[in-house]
């Protein structure tokens, strides 16, 4: 055998190793998300949009507090989230730079955005839960806020970086204060990228459970009310799966597809956009 | 010794003994300049890289200031003042002395905002009067008939030679007293250049202005004044003809023969 018969059957076999293991991994992934429309859509209803939560047994159950409760809680963590997470990335991109407070941002962020999400919901138990007195929507809303900030403020600080300095410059030359050039030309050069950060952002939130399971707690009933336990898709979700009860369990799979459903989206929209506006 | 001609009409900027130091660097970049910058004329600037031309070039609009820690020493006088006095406005300065720069920046927006962006700076709303003044920019700018019909569009669909001379309308249409000129045709083709060319010499009758290029050929062409910049120091100054044919200098004559550089 030569040696270049010898490289060409090592290629062949790294090659076929590694198709192997990219089947594998992706069998399981199309194997969970499989499992969860087959019983996902066999569980969907109107109902489920209709009425709230029931004790076992009752035909008239659904999710619809868990729904609504859901997109409160997201909405609200998104109304605290993206600002402070778009100014904070401002600042690092356009003020901070490359100082070491900016860098020590950076750092603290990154390591924030790996810090288990159970952390997360204890430390808004102990400033937000324990003062109040009880659980309420604000308390899980803020602990999603914290979860989602540091994904925008680096998606933020990377998206206004890949703006050129040079039209910076040039906004400058014309007498644009700086403000001015970083509303006017920073922003409106990487709102693509910026936007894709938020939605991804609020896809890392939406699916969490863990950060609400002591601040917004849970609920089986409908309620707007924020200053209550305030019941979520995920919390319901968790609850309804553990329990014995058949029909519980059924509105668990529709909460966990409802639920997929909708990061999904949010995931390929933020990453239409990015591709959209890199095409331009 | 440095040879610098005396300027006998009216000048639009000053320069004495003008020195500028980087931020952390040891050696200032540019060392005792003294230059006279005539009124309505074009004034080239050339010089092998690195000598510091794009540098003084950048302080006449104090851009070096958007990066903190650089230092100027000396003087530069515009309309009776010295502009690197640490209190002048900055914004206000920018507005009299434009800047076109090497690579075109358009901003990501429509083409009639691109030129309108100066203005709207500076407080003016009037649709009317917007748009008159675009579009006397924009013819100034030789550019109005290939846009007129899409002064929405958005302004990077545009060729860069017409992002170029977008560039100069957006920078004439505030009616600026001086236009810096960085290289503006290096990233451009043969044809784009030329108009480019021609629109510097067109717009002399109205401002001042300083080119910085690495084109011999193009100094000779656009300019009445030509300065020759050799490791920070301004060697040479002098009427481009005078400059190119009979050099007053040595290293000037071995420079635009291609001896170095």
């Amino acid at each position: 055998m030569t040696a270049v018969q010898k490289r060409i059957i090592i290629n062949k076999l790294a090659l076929a190793f590694s198709t192997l293991s990219a089947i594998i991994a992706l069998a399981f992934l199309f194997w969970i998300l499989g499992v969860l429309v087959m019983k996902g859509v066999h569980a969907l209803n109107w109902n489920i949009f209709i009425y709230e939560g029931s004790p076992p047994g009752y035909a008239e159950s659904g999710l619809k507090h868990a729904l609504v409760g859901q997109l409160i809680l997201v909405g609200l963590a998104t109304f605290i989230g993206v600002p402070l997470g778009i100014l904070a990335g401002t600042y690092l991109s356009e003020y901070g730079k490359n100082s070491k407070l900016a860098h020590t941002i950076r750092d603290i962020s990154d390591i924030m955005m790996s810090a288990p999400s159970i952390v997360i919901g204890a430390f808004v138990y102990a400033v937000v839960v324990m003062p109040m007195g009880h659980f309420s929507a604000w308390a899980g809303a803020i602990a999603l806020a914290i979860i989602m900030i540091p994904v925008i403020l680096r998606t933020t600080d990377d998206m206004l970086q890949l703006v050129p300095g040079t039209l910076r410059e040039a906004a400058f030359a014309l007498g644009a204060p700086k403000y001015k050039v970083i509303i006017d030309i920073v922003y409106r050069g990487a709102k693509a990228g910026i936007l894709t950060g938020v939605l991804l952002g609020i896809a890392r939130v939406g699916g969490e459970t863990a950060p609400l399971l002591f601040t917004s707690f849970n609920d089986n009933f409908f309620t707007t009310d924020l200053n209550e336990a305030m019941p979520s898709l995920t919390v319901t979700m968790f609850n309804y799966a553990i329990s014995p009860y058949d029909d519980w369990q059924q509105l668990g799979w529709a909460a966990a597809f409802i639920l997929s459903m909708f990061i999904l989206g949010l995931n390929i929209m933020g990453r239409l956009i990015l591709l959209m506006g890199k095409r331009k | 010794m440095a040879s610098i001609i005396d300027i006998k009409d009216e000048c639009a900027l000053h320069v004495r003994d003008f020195e500028f130091t980087y931020k952390g660097a040891a050696a200032p970049s540019l060392k005792k300049v003294s230059m006279p910058i005539a009124k309505h004329s074009v004034t080239a600037l050339i010089g092998p890289s690195g000598c510091g031309k794009t540098t003084l070039l950048r302080s006449f609009n104090r851009m070096h200031d958007l990066y903190p820690g650089n230092t100027y020493n000396g003087e530069i006088e515009f309309e009776g003042r010295n502009i690197l006095n640490p209190k002048e406005d900055l914004i206000h300065l920018r507005t009299k002395i434009g800047m076109i720069f090497q690579k075109p920046t358009a901003f990501p927006m429509s083409i009639f905002d691109n030129v309108a962006y100066g203005m709207r700076l500076q407080g003016i709303k009037n649709k009317s009067e917007l748009e008159g003044r675009v579009e006397k920019a924009l013819q100034d700018a030789a550019l109005w008939k290939e846009v007129k019909d899409r002064l929405k569009h958005d302004a990077n669909g545009l060729s860069g030679g017409q992002q170029q001379r977008l560039c100069i309308a957006r920078a004439i249409a505030v009616e600026p007293e001086v236009l810096l000129f960085d290289e503006p045709t290096s990233a451009l083709d043969p044809i784009s250049t030329q108009g480019i060319e021609k629109l510097v010499i067109e717009l002399k009758e109205r401002v001042s202005i300083i080119i910085v290029t690495h084109n011999m050929q193009q100094a000779a062409r656009v300019s009445d004044y030509t300065g020759f910049m050799y490791l920070g120091e301004l060697i040479e100054l002098g009427h481009t003809e005078e400059l190119f044919v009979t050099p007053k200098e040595k290293l000037t004559q071995e420079y635009i023969t291609g001896k170095f550089g």
